[in-house]
């Protein structure tokens, strides 16, 4: 069983095709990594999958089902997605911002029993945020604030964690620690997500999957190492890259 | 690009030839020059009337598509023009309290007052402006807020000296009927100099757009361009405003229509927008033209632009690229947060009943103040209860819309009045009055609630779709409340007893409500708040956005349809008691916010609770104030809002 398969997907705007058929298997369990230049369609690859965008054209199916026959909240009790500009949630405790991840479990009416109580607490543990609970979202630190909504994101106790660039706006610190946070959620606790990453060298370094789009169609599939090489790299980007080897053995691309 | 214009010049050419020839056949056209002892009565309409009135359209449409222009591009605001800023209620008012208290101030022309007053509202819009980085939807909201309140003030004046309404109410709507040739000077005039000023500042304003920190680093002096090309825009408007009234929309629609017909650069876009500006009021005034050659003078033109503007401004919003760079806009600080709101709420509950007790004890009598004895508190008790529940339901009602719209925005300037639900409901009344042969009650308010849902709804949509910035929002809300103020100063123009009804509604009050009204609002009021608590946590996460709210599973089509058309009753059901005119859906729940009411469900308790303690205060003010008269409720309200809002608006952000 494939996490996502998607067949033949297009997407339009006025006047511009941004997926041009892409016909593309997602595995599960695995943490992917979408890449490709700045309008390459990988975003809207993201929000097709979340759902946050109709296709115009071929079909999406999530765990075997197609997307359209997933009801809203047993979808998001399936699946979690950030955008990539998280509001700033004003006024919002954290405690209050990750409870909100257990909406797709109780609904608008519904009790927030011991069970919601217990997930809120665990996804704040997973994530290092129990000593922010009582802190406001607003006055966190851009690393911090990624962190509660990831924290939300397992509160939604999803399979599944779709995120838009989440490191785009941290430092190379905080870049580093969400990204070793994801990995952990991946492979600790069975969980699958799919990433939209601008930097290649934390795609190859953290993901076990990569995607690589360019100008609405796929450019490459397969393993960070397979994408490691100047004429992989070459050929997304449009410009003659290097890759070293660090003392360690693994690649680093540098444009040449 | 001028050649896709000529179509519309000939359609005004041929609307103004055909009242011309309707008049007067082509033969019997006076002689230029025109000498008024040698020709007839027909002949001096035409000459004296007509001929003129077709050059002023010409004239003030270019006038009003200049100001706009130059606003939009000093402002880099694609909403900016002299309504929606406030200039031309200012001047508006300035005139009406001038024709009212000193009419001699007018002996040497309207011109003077009219400036004054658009200056002063300009200067004021700008003041709060200049504190927010001249954010666009900022200063729009500045400049409803100052001419909402301008307006409310001219209507109170207006109500209060109702021999003077027709001829007040006519130019309110801007008409364009010309006696002689002196209007054409002015505006020539004025035009000429507007034409030459913004030739001069067209450089300038194209380094302003850079922004303000871009020019000055090419070494512009920002502030004087802002000062000299608004003032060049006060000019223009005050002017046509002078001469003709209230002409909405054209300054907004002739600077959007350039710029969709390619228009980019600024020198550009001042030179189309006039023109386009011109024809637009001359093919509007060529149709009253037209409908008063068959059934007589109907209504102004100015309510005609507002209706043609309305929806040529909702179909132009998908097609508008927003201008405004990211940023701009800032709240003022975060509001704090209180960890236990529960003591906070209750005290306001409690401040809310004693203030009710009292207010219905004490009172004005001939001479001084009185406390109510037993027995007289029993005579008034019946007229004076049902009027204060009426008055706190109503604000409660109106702060719960504010509350729900605001979080499903996510936009702390959302209100009733704001996203025009208030103008859709006045629509609704206004409907009512004129199409049922006996309105009751209850079909005024069914109707006022129906105007407001479906306003809502069309705004709505406009939200719904993904990312849609807040601009545009505001816009469509914009046009229809420009809609909405078009078709009640038509139907007000017409000048019978059903105007009155509808002015003196507008205006708000509380005087008439018998106590079953009082009690099914208070039930209203009841049902809207357990429903927006049975909602708070869509409320908690609506204000994060489609994409968090759609990830988290919640239906959000159904949750925005449920949730406006609660806060379209509300604003509904509380119009039909206070009118259109109040900031209490704007005020009440941002108060509460300040307050450190951060959750949904205490926000919306204490937005109710503050707007109804804020409507028993306008209520007794109103009763108080004009003793033994009262003054209109919703009027009441909006001196107090408006002030207050203004100030918040031009403290910094934090």
């Amino acid at each position: 069983m494939s996490l996502f398969s998607i067949r033949d997907l297009t997407v339009d705007v006025p006047d511009r095709r941004l997926l041009h058929g892409l016909t593309l298997d997602l595995p599960p369990g695995r943490m992917t990594a979408l890449i490709g230049h700045n309008g390459s369609g990988k975003s809207t690859l993201l929000k097709v999958l979340a759902r946050q965008i109709a296709p115009s054209g071929g079909t999406v199916a999530f765990e075997d089902r197609p997307l359209p026959g997933w009801h809203a909240r047993d979808y998001a009790r399936r699946l979690a997605f950030l955008p990539q500009h998280p509001p700033p949630a004003e006024g919002m405790t954290v405690r209050e911002l990750v409870a909100l991840g257990r909406y797709p479990w109780h609904g608008a009416l519904g009790r927030f029993g011991p069970g919601d109580h217990d997930a809120v607490a665990r996804a704040m543990d997973e994530c290092g945020m129990t000593p922010f609970a009582g802190q406001l979202v607003d006055t966190l630190s851009g690393g911090e604030r990624q962190r509660a909504w990831l924290a939300m994101m397992v509160a939604q106790q999803a399979g599944t964690l779709l995120l838009d660039e989440p490191i785009s706006a941290l430092d190379i610190a905080h870049q580093v620690e969400v990204l070793a946070l994801v990995r952990r959620m991946c492979h600790k606790a069975g969980r699958s997500a799919v990433i939209v990453l601008h930097e290649v060298n934390m795609a190859a370094r953290f993901c076990d999957h990569v995607v690589a789009l360019k100008g609405g169609h796929m450019a490459l599939q397969g393993d960070p190492a397979g994408l490691m090489r100047p004429d992989a790299l070459e050929h997304i980007y449009g410009l003659p890259m290097q890759v070293l080897t660090r003392p360690d053995g693994s690649p680093v691309a540098v444009p040449a | 690009m001028t050649a896709r214009l000529l179509p519309f010049a000939l359609l005004a050419a041929l609307l103004w030839a055909m009242a011309a020839l309707h008049l007067l056949p082509l033969a019997q056209w006076p002689a230029w020059p025109l000498d008024p002892a040698r020709m007839d009565i027909p002949q001096i309409l035409l000459g004296f009337g007509l001929m003129p009135r077709g050059v002023v359209a010409l004239l003030a449409g270019a006038g009003l598509g200049l100001s706009g222009a130059i606003l939009q591009a000093v402002l880099r605001n694609p909403v900016a023009d002299p309504t929606t800023l406030g200039i031309s209620a200012g001047a508006q008012l300035a005139l009406v309290i001038a024709t009212m208290l000193a009419p001699s101030l007018l002996d040497g022309g309207r011109w003077p007052v009219a400036m004054t007053g658009a200056g002063l509202a300009a200067g004021l819009v700008l003041a709060i402006g200049a504190r927010r980085g001249f954010a666009p939807v900022t200063m729009v909201i500045a400049g409803m807020l100052v001419g909402m309140t301008a307006s409310a003030v001219a209507t109170a004046m207006t109500l209060a000296r109702g021999e003077y309404l027709l001829s007040l109410v006519i130019w309110n709507g801007g008409s364009l009927v010309q006696g002689d040739w002196s209007g054409v000077r002015v505006l020539a005039g004025v035009l000429a100099f507007g034409a030459v000023a913004s030739a001069l500042l067209a450089r300038p304003l194209r380094v302003l757009s850079l922004g303000a920190e871009g020019a000055s680093g090419l070494g512009l002096n920002v502030a004087g361009v802002r000062l000299l090309a608004v003032g060049v825009a006060v000019v223009l408007a005050g002017a046509v405003s002078a001469e003709l009234g209230l002409i909405a929309f054209v300054g907004l629609a002739a600077p959007a229509l350039a710029r969709t017909m390619g228009a980019a650069s600024i020198p550009r876009l001042l030179a189309l927008s006039p023109l386009i500006g011109a024809l637009i009021l001359s093919v509007c005034d060529g149709l009253v033209l037209l409908v008063a050659d068959h059934v007589g003078e109907m209504f102004p033109t100015g309510a005609l632009t507002g209706l043609i503007g309305g929806p040529l401004l909702i179909w132009l919003l998908p097609r508008l690229r927003g201008s405004t760079p990211p940023g701009t806009e800032r709240a003022e600080g975060p509001a704090p947060r209180r960890d236990r709101p529960a003591p906070l709420l209750a005290g306001m509950a409690l401040a809310l009943v004693i203030a009710a007790l009292v207010l219905v004890w004490i009172g004005r009598v001939p001479g001084g103040w009185a406390v109510l004895d037993a027995e007289s508190a029993a005579a008034f008790l019946p007229m004076r209860l049902p009027r204060l529940i009426a008055a706190a339901a109503a604000g409660a009602s109106l702060a719960i819309a504010g509350a729900i719209l605001q979080r499903l925005t996510a936009n702390p300037l959302a209100s009733p009045e704001v996203l025009g639900v208030s103008g859709g409901a006045a629509m609704g009344y206004a409907g009512v009055v004129y199409l049922a042969a006996a309105p009751t009650a209850a079909m005024l308010m069914m109707g006022t609630m129906a105007g407001g849902a479906v306003t809502l709804a069309m705004v709505a949509a406009f939200v719904s779709r993904r990312e849609m910035p807040a601009e545009r929002v505001l816009l469509a809300g914009i046009a229809v409340s420009a809609l909405a103020a078009a078709v009640l100063s038509a139907a007000m123009a017409a000048g019978d007893a059903r105007s009155f009804q509808i002015l003196g509604w507008l205006s708000g009050s509380s005087s008439a409500v018998t106590m079953p009204g009082a009690l099914a609002l208070a039930t209203l009021a009841a049902v809207l708040w357990a429903g927006a608590l049975a909602a708070r946590r869509w409320l908690a996460v609506l204000p994060l956005g489609a994409g968090i709210a759609g990830g988290l599973g919640l239906p959000l089509r159904r949750a925005r349809l449920l949730l406006i058309a609660l806060a379209g009753m509300a604003t509904g059901a509380a119009t039909v008691l206070v009118g259109p005119l109040s900031f209490v859906g704007l005020m009440a729940p941002h108060l509460a916010r300040r307050l450190g009411l951060a959750r949904p469900g205490d926000h919306v308790a204490g937005a109710a609770l503050i707007g109804a303690g804020l409507m028993l205060a306008a209520d007794f003010g109103a009763r108080m104030a004009g003793f033994p008269y009262d003054l209109p409720l919703g009027l009441f309200a909006s001196l107090i809002g408006a002030p207050w809002l203004i100030w918040l608006m031009t403290r910094p952000p934090r």
